[in-house]
């Protein structure tokens, strides 16, 4: 039933969005922000909901259902506040789990709870589940200060990691992270303004990116940029991307840097 | 294979800091890269030890380290056969231009075909230094090897890496220096 009237939403969006792209035709100067507020706007105006919106919609179904082999919903999952507390759980994420022994972040953390609670086998977790959840949980951090600050030993290993794959750089076209997002912060790579970590890089994921018509959560953001510099890039739920995103958030809290709407909604 | 390279980047990079033994590539490092996978792993652990030093200098490098790095980039410029540095500008012209190829408009701007980018300097007017021989060569190294000029610059080695042949960047740099070329005739595309 509730999953008909969100086909019919998004059909009306879709819709919003052909329209948008319609009309920003022949226009040759963009601003990247002014475009991505005029673009949500459409989609307030036709739809009355926003992409990210419904994805999120999706995962609350999702996270209150009773499924998987052990018919149990994930209400149960720690997210580092406790059983089922969803309030401001990405804010502190990724971080430290004793259950799992390992640092985690909010897309490792639904599969943990996928598989130790509702008894999923890893290889059966679907991704589009995963980040429907991810889109979920993260709308109850909306607007939220970020507070990521490595604590625990495992924390500042994790941490330290993602500094050294920040500097690392390989490939035929010698790419790492601070070439981009730290020498040329605040410079333009075509129409895209570049941000460096502490000016808040990686605060706007979960997003919808209404030129790709897809949600993007922060791992599928990061593989996007390895993609984009010709480097495969590391499978999804493994450590780079933990590292990575454990360095990229501890220096935004350190920039004392907000999430902005979450979902987020960008190009 | 895989294994010998590495060793000899950490020689490398252990000799150019002026410590012995200095490492870069961390046991802890290399198990987390490769858990992400084969085809990750591939490329990240294949660093060769000037992207090493690039790395572990977090792109500045001490003084000491600067000059027989330099050195080296030079030494890796290979030239087209025949030794022709200016080629065909209409064909530059889609190797400039394009996302896949040279990519340069997304860090330049002065192409009339493209919005540029600005993490490089303008190349606008380029042609304007003329077609000497020594404007001619620079224009070439630099491309084929910014490393021998800009040491761990983001501009790609096109010529080193692989990306462009010597013959291609020959081309682009006809499209920025040859008097009839689109770069040079035309005004740049603008914001
Ligand atoms: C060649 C330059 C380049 C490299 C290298 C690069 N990026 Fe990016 N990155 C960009 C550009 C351009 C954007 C798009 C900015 C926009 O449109 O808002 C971007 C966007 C991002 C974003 C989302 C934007 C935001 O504001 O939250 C994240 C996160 C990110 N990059 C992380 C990384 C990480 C991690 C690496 C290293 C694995 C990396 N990038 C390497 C150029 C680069
Ligand atoms: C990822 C960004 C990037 C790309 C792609 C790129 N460049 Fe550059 N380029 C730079 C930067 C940055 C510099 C300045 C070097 C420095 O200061 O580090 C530069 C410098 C140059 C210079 C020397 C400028 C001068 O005034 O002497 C030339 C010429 C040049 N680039 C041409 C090209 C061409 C041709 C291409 C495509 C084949 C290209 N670049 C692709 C970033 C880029």
């Amino acid at each position: 039933m509730r999953k008909n009237r969100l086909y019919r939403v998004l059909g009306l969006a879709l819709l919003g969005f052909a329209l948008g792209v319609a009309l920003t035709q022949g226009q040759q100067e963009l601003d990247p922000y002014k475009e991505a507020e005029r673009q949500r706007e459409l989609f307030r105006q036709t739809a009355g909901i926003l992409p990210g919106e419904l994805y999120a919609a999706q995962g609350e179904e999702l996270f209150h259902a009773k499924r998987g082999p052990k018919q149990v919903s994930l209400e149960a999952c720690d997210f580092g506040l406790g059983p089922g507390k969803l309030e401001g759980a990405l804010t502190q994420l990724p971080r430290y789990f004793a259950d799992t022994k390992r640092v985690e972040d909010l897309e490792t953390r639904i599969v943990s709870c996928m598989v130790r609670l509702q008894g999923f086998k890893p290889e059966e977790v679907k991704r589009d589940e995963v980040k429907a959840l991810v889109a979920y949980v993260a709308s109850k951090s909306s607007e939220m200060p970020i507070n990521v600050v490595p604590r625990t030993s495992q924390e500042i290993a994790m941490y330290n990691l993602g500094r050294e794959l920040w500097y690392h750089r390989a490939g035929d076209r010698d790419m790492n992270c601070a070439i981009c997002h730290e020498a040329y912060a605040g410079r333009k790579v075509r129409l895209s303004p570049v941000r460096s970590p502490r000016q808040g890089l990686s605060n706007e994921w979960p997003a919808y990116r209404f030129e790709a018509d897809k949600l993007y959560t922060l791992q599928d953001r990061i593989a996007f940029c390895y993609e984009s510099v010709g480097i495969h890039p590391p499978d999804y739920y493994s450590e780079p991307y933990i590292a990575l995103s454990m360095y990229m958030l501890a220096e935004a809290t350190r920039g004392k840097n907000r999430f902005t709407e979450m979902p987020g909604f960008t190009r | 294979m895989r294994r010998s390279y590495l060793i000899s980047a950490l020689l490398l990079v252990g000799l150019a800091s002026g410590q012995p033994g200095a490492t870069y590539i961390t046991p802890e490092l290399q198990r987390l890269i490769q858990a992400g996978g084969q085809n990750y792993a591939n490329v990240l652990l294949k660093q060769a030890p000037d992207q090493a030093l690039c790395s572990i200098h977090r792109n500045r490098l001490p003084p000491e380290v600067l000059g027989p790095f330099i050195e080296e980039q030079r030494r890796l410029i290979k030239y087209p056969e025949g030794g022709r540095l200016m080629g065909d500008w209409k064909r530059g012209e889609a190797i400039y231009n394009t996302l896949a190829r040279g990519n340069c408009f997304s860090c330049h701007a002065g192409s009339p075909l493209n919005i540029g980018g600005n993490v490089g300097p303008s190349l606008e007017k380029y042609g304007q230094r003329g077609t000497s021989e020594a404007v001619q060569r620079y224009t070439y190294e630099v491309i084929y090897n910014p490393w021998a000029y800009f040491p761990c610059t983001v501009m790609y080695r096109f010529g080193h890496g692989g990306l462009l042949k010597p013959e291609e960047i020959a081309d682009v740099v006809a499209y920025l220096l040859d008097p009839s070329s689109d770069f040079n005739t035309k005004p740049a595309l603008r914001r």
